[in-house]
C-alpha cells in the first residue's frame, strides 16, 4: 500500500483529485472489468432501446404465452405473451435511469444543503439539521409506498422525484460534517481575510475538496437506488406492468408456477440485478480506497 | 354434501375477479354486503400455467363432481381436509352469526341446515326437516324429524327455530342475516322495529313444528328463501342477542347437530372433529376429522405429501402443471360465477335507493357497446389464459343453473370486422388512429379492472388492445379491489370517470337477479334500467313462476334482453376443481348429490403420497 508513495516519478506535483480516482481504479483489475462492463451494460441498454418500439413489447399476444426461448423470443415470453428481452432491455434502462437520475438529484440536494450548513454553522446549521433529523425519522419505505399508491399515474421522473425527496438526507449529513471540518482550515480563513464572498469560498474552494468523497458516496448510493427501485417493483409499488422494470420482472417469480417451470421470465433480470450490483460496488469501493491516502492502492 | 350451506336468494357475492375463487356462493347469507368478498379473494397468488408441449386445453364436461370409489372402506379412520386461504379464519363459528366463507367451511362440518336442495337448489323433503307449502304458497308447516339432535343430547326443536329468527330480528342482533327474506316474513318488520313482542307470522305448532307465514309468495322461498338454521335455545336463550357472538358457545366449544362435534379448535388455525354418534342419519364411517389452515402457495405440496386429503378449493392456474398428480382425483363443478364486462350508463340517486339512468350517457349508444362486445375473442381467451378451465359466457345466468341458463342464446360471437362495420353505420368515423362520437367530439373511453393474480394486468390489456384495433380510443387502469367496487359504486357514489369496468359476480342459488340488476339494486353497477326488465324481473318472483316452465320462458326472455340492451356482457363462466386423495370414498362437489358427510371414508389408514 503505502511503498509506492516514493517511488513516484512525477513527485513534484501532486496529482489531481480525478487522477487519482482513475489511476485506483485501473490499478484494480477487478474494479476495472467490472468498470467496462457497467460502460458496456449502459451502452446496450441505452443504445437498444432507441430502436425498441416499447408498445409492441407490452402488447398482450395470446397466441404466445409462456413461450420459453427461441429464435423468436431470445429470451421466451411471460404470462401475457410479451418478450422478455425486450422487456429485460427497457425495464434495465427504466431501472438504470432511475437510479441515476434519484443519485443525481440526492447528492446535488445534498451536496447543497450540507454544504451551506457545514459551512456556515451555528444557527444555520441547527435549523438545517433539524430539517434533516425529521425526514430521517419518517419511515422512508411506507411513505415512498403511500406516495406511490396516492399518485395516480407516474412514470420515470415522477417516480425518481417521489424516492429522491426520502433519500437525500445520508448524502447531506456527510457533506456537512466534512464541511464542519473544512471550514476550520487555514486556506478557508485566509480566503476569507482577502475578501472572498462566502459564495465564491463555498462552491470554488471547499466543494472540490470534498469531490472524491462526493464520488465516492454517489457511486454507492447509484447501486442502492437501484436495489431500491427493483425492490419497490417486486413489491408490487413500483412501476406498473405497462412499464417494465427489473423488479417487476423478478416479480413474475412470486408465481411459484413461473419459479419452477420457467426460469427464463425472472432468472436473466435476477442475474442482470445482481452482476450490476457488484459491478457498482467494485468500483465504487476502488474509488473510496483512492479517497483515502491510506488504503490507495495506485 | 359439505356444501349444504343455505344461501338467501338474492346473495350475490362480489368476487375478486380473476382471483381463482371458491364457490361463489360461499358468503353465505351475507345478502347485500360486498365485505364477504375478502374469502373469496383466498387462493390464487397465480394465474398461468400451460406445459407448452401439447395442447393444454382440459374441459370441465371431462371432470366428475363425484369421487370414484376406489377399494373397501375401512372401520373408522381419520381425515385431513385443508382449508386453503392465506388468512386464518375469523371464528364466527354459527351459521347464524358468521360472516365470511372461511368460517362456513369450518361450521359445515359440525352443523347443518334443518332442510337440503337438489341440483336445482329447491328444498326437498330429506333433510332434518321436511315442509308443506299452503295453496296460496305463503305458509310453510315445517317438521323437524324425531332423531334431530343437538350434540349435548337435547332435541332440536321447533322453539330453536323460532329462537334464530327472533334473534336475527332483533334490533340488537350484530350479523348479516338480517335482509328482504326475514322482512318476508309477516310480522317481522314490527318486531324489528320493537313495535311487537313476537313475530306474528312464526307460530310454534308443537314441539317439532313450526309454521311460517310469508308476505309474498314467489319461488325463490323454495330456493333458499327460508332461514333453516335453529339456535339453540337451552344454550343462548339467556343471553343478551349482543353477546351471543362473542360467546364461548359460538366462538370455543360451538355447538350443532351435524355429523361431527367440534373436539378442539386452535383458533384462527385447525379444528379437530370427532364423529357425533348420534347424528340422525346414522353413526358417521369416520372417526375424526382434522381441518386446518394451509396457504394457498403450498397446496401443491401439501396434496403430494398427503398431508391433506381434501381442500375447499383449489387455484385452477396451478392445474396444468399438476394435472398427472397419482394421488389424487379432481373432481370438477361449473362455478356459480362469471366475469364481465359493464358499461356505466348512470348513477345511483341515493335519496330515491334507484339507480338513475341518464340517456345521455358516453355509453349511452347500444351500437357501442354492441361493437364492444364483438370485439373481444373470449373463447381464445379462456383458452390461451385459462386452459378451457374458463371459457365464453354467453348470457347472464350461468350454466351453474342448467334449468334457466339458455344455452340456445349464443350471445355476441367475435366478430371485429361485423364491429367495425356496426360503429361505421352508427356515426363513430374513424379520424387518425381512433373514432369520434357521431357527433364528431372527441370519444376517449375509461377502463377500469382489479389488479390481483397474475393474469389480471394482460387480460385487461388485452381487452385494451381489441378495443383500440376497432378503433375505439380506450385507457386502462389498474386499481385494487377495494377501491375498484369504491369507484364503480359499491356505495352509492360512483366515479364519473369511470365508463367501463370489467367486474365479477359470484350468484346466489336461486337465480332470481333483481338483486344485482334490479332498479333499485345498488349493485346495478352499469346503472341501467328498463320498464322492460321491471317486468320480466317481477314476473321472474311472481306467485305465477312457480312453474318452472313458465320461470324458465322468463328468464329466458331476460337473458335475450340482456344480450340486446348489454348494460353489461358477461365474458367467462368458470369451473371449481377439488382435488380428493385417492383414499378417500363417498366425497362429491357441488349441489344434490344425495351424498352426505356421514358416509365419508377412507379405504386406508394413511392418504397414498403422489410418486414422483
Amino acid at each position: 500500500m503505502g511503498n509506492t508513495y516514493g517511488k513516484r516519478p512525477e513527485a513534484d506535483r501532486s496529482p489531481s483529485g480525478w487522477r487519482i480516482l482513475w489511476r485506483e481504479i485501473v490499478r484494480d483489475k477487478v474494479a476495472l472489468a467490472s468498470f467496462i462492463f457497467l460502460g458496456l451494460v449502459f451502452l446496450a441498454v441505452y443504445g437498444v432501446s432507441l430502436v425498441l418500439d416499447q408498445k409492441q413489447i407490452v402488447t398482450v399476444d395470446l397466441f404466445a404465452l409462456n413461450q420459453p426461448p427461441s429464435a423468436d423470443f431470445w429470451l421466451g415470453t411471460d404470462y401475457g405473451g410479451r418478450d422478455v428481452f425486450g422487456q429485460l432491455i427497457i425495464g434495465t434502462r427504466n431501472s438504470l435511469s432511475i437510479g441515476i437520475i434519484v443519485t443525481l438529484l440526492t447528492g446535488l440536494i445534498g451536496v447543497l444543503v450540507g454544504l451551506v450548513s457545514g459551512y456556515f454553522g451555528g444557527t444555520v446549521d441547527n435549523v438545517f439539521m433539524r430539517f434533516v433529523d425529521f425526514f430521517m425519522i419518517l419511515p422512508t419505505l411506507m411513505v415512498v409506498i403511500a406516495f406511490v399508491t396516492a399518485v395516480p399515474k407516474y412514470g420515470v421522473v415522477s417516480f425518481s422525484l417521489i424516492m429522491t425527496a426520502f433519500l437525500w438526507m445520508g448524502i447531506a449529513r456527510l457533506i456537512r460534517s466534512k464541511a464542519l471540518q473544512e471550514r476550520e482550515l487555514d486556506y478557508v480563513q485566509a480566503s476569507r481575510t482577502v475578501g472572498s464572498s462566502h459564495f465564491k469560498i463555498m462552491f470554488a474552494q471547499v466543494l472540490p475538496n470534498l469531490s472524491s468523497i462526493i464520488i465516492v458516496t454517489m457511486t454507492l448510493n447509484l447501486a442502492a437506488n437501484i436495489g431500491l427501485e427493483s425492490g419497490l417493483s417486486f413489491l408490487g409499488f413500483g412501476f406498473p406492468e405497462s412499464t417494465p422494470s427489473l423488479g417487476t420482472l423478478v416479480s413474475y417469480a412470486r408465481n411459484p408456477q413461473t419459479l419452477e417451470f420457467r426460469w427464463w421470465i425472472w432468472l436473466p433480470a435476477s442475474v442482470l440485478i445482481l452482476v450490476l450490483m457488484l459491478c457498482i460496488n467494485n468500483v465504487g469501493q476502488a474509488l473510496k480506497r483512492a479517497a483515502d491516502a491510506r488504503q490507495r492502492r495506485g | 354434501m359439505k356444501r349444504k350451506r343455505l344461501f338467501l336468494p338474492l346473495i350475490l357475492a362480489l368476487m375478486v375477479m380473476l382471483a381463482a375463487c371458491t364457490s361463489g356462493g360461499g358468503n353465505g347469507n351475507g345478502g347485500n354486503d360486498p365485505a364477504p368478498s375478502e374469502g373469496e379473494n383466498s387462493p390464487a397468488p397465480t394465474e398461468s400455467a400451460k406445459p407448452p408441449e401439447d395442447d393444454g386445453l382440459y374441459s370441465i364436461e371431462d371432470f366428475s363432481n363425484v369421487k370414484k370409489n376406489e377399494g373397501e372402506p375401512i372401520e373408522g379412520g381419520s381425515l385431513t381436509f385443508g382449508l386453503v386461504s392465506d388468512t386464518p379464519f375469523e371464528g364466527t363459528l354459527n351459521f347464524n352469526f358468521y360472516s365470511g366463507d372461511p368460517d362456513s367451511q369450518v361450521l359445515g362440518w359440525f352443523d347443518e341446515g334443518l332442510l337440503t336442495w337438489d341440483k336445482n337448489y329447491v328444498y326437498t323433503n330429506d333433510g332434518a326437516a321436511t315442509y308443506e307449502v299452503s295453496e296460496d304458497g305463503r305458509t310453510f308447516t315445517f317438521t323437524i324429524r324425531d332423531n334431530v339432535n343437538w350434540h349435548d343430547g337435547k332435541p332440536v326443536t321447533a322453539e330453536d327455530w323460532l329462537f334464530a329468527h327472533e334473534v336475527i330480528g332483533d334490533p340488537k342482533y350484530d350479523g348479516p342475516r338480517y335482509d328482504s327474506n326475514f322482512t318476508n316474513i309477516v310480522g317481522m318488520t314490527e318486531y324489528h322495529e320493537g313495535k311487537a313482542d313476537t313475530i306474528s307470522g312464526i307460530e310454534v305448532l308443537n314441539e317439532k313444528q313450526l309454521k311460517i307465514t310469508y308476505v309474498q309468495s314467489t319461488p325463490s322461498l323454495l330456493t333458499g328463501g327460508v332461514w333453516s338454521y335453529p339456535l339453540a335455545k337451552h344454550i343462548f336463550g339467556n343471553m343478551p342477542v349482543d353477546k351471543i357472538s362473542s360467546s364461548p358457545e359460538v366462538r370455543e366449544k360451538p355447538i350443532g347437530f351435524g355429523p361431527f362435534k367440534v373436539e378442539s379448535i386452535v383458533p384462527g388455525e385447525s379444528v379437530v372433529y370427532s364423529k357425533n354418534t348420534d347424528y340422525w342419519r346414522g353413526e358417521p364411517a369416520l372417526d375424526e376429522v382434522v381441518l386446518k389452515v394451509i396457504n394457498p402457495t403450498t397446496v401443491i405440496q401439501q396434496l403430494e405429501s398427503g398431508s391433506v386429503d381434501l381442500v375447499d378449493s383449489f387455484p385452477v392456474d396451478q392445474y396444468p402443471d399438476n394435472a398427472d398428480m397419482s394421488n389424487v382425483e379432481f373432481l370438477g363443478n361449473i362455478d356459480r360465477a362469471y366475469t364481465y364486462i359493464g358499461f356505466k350508463l348512470g348513477k345511483w340517486d341515493a335519496e330515491a335507493g334507484k339507480v338513475a339512468p341518464d340517456p345521455n350517457a358516453k355509453m349511452g349508444d347500444v351500437n357501442l357497446r354492441k361493437a364492444m362486445w364483438h370485439a373481444v375473442d373470449n373463447d381464445q381467451v379462456g383458452k390461451r389464459f385459462y386452459h378451457g378451465l374458463r371459457w365464453n359466457a354467453t348470457t347472464l345466468i350461468p350454466p351453474s343453473h342448467p334449468e334457466y341458463h339458455d344455452a340456445s342464446n349464443p350471445g355476441l360471437a367475435y366478430d371485429p370486422e361485423l364491429a367495425k362495420k356496426i360503429l361505421d353505420e352508427a356515426g363513430y368515423k374513424l379520424n387518425g388512429d381512433y373514432r369520434t362520437k357521431p357527433d364528431g367530439s372527441e370519444l376517449v373511453i375509461h377502463f377500469i379492472s382489479m389488479t390481483g393474480g397474475d393474469i389480471a394486468e394482460p387480460l385487461a390489456r388485452y381487452y385494451v388492445q381489441s378495443w383500440q384495433a376497432i378503433g375505439l380510443n380506450v385507457q386502462l387502469e389498474m386499481v385494487e379491489f377495494n377501491t375498484f367496487y369504491d369507484r364503480v359504486g359499491a356505495n352509492g357514489e360512483d366515479d364519473p370517470k369511470v365508463d367501463v369496468y370489467q367486474g365479477a359476480w359470484g350468484v346466489g342459488i336461486d337465480v332470481d337477479p333483481a338483486g344485482l340488476y334490479g332498479r333499485d339494486a345498488i349493485y346495478n353497477f352499469p346503472r341501467y334500467a328498463s320498464e322492460e326488465q321491471d317486468k320480466l324481473l317481477a314476473a321472474g318472483i311472481s306467485a305465477e313462476a312457480f312453474d318452472v316452465k313458465k320461470r324458465q320462458d322468463i328468464y329466458k326472455q331476460w337473458q335475450q334482453l340482456m344480450v340486446e340492451e348489454i348494460p353489461v356482457f358477461p365474458t367467462l363462466y368458470r369451473a371449481v376443481l377439488a382435488p380428493v386423495n385417492k383414499r378417500v370414498l363417498n366425497y362429491a362437489i357441488g349441489d344434490g348429490t344425495g351424498i352426505y358427510l356421514h358416509q365419508l371414508a377412507v379405504s386406508q389408514d394413511k392418504p397414498f403420497v403422489a410418486e414422483k
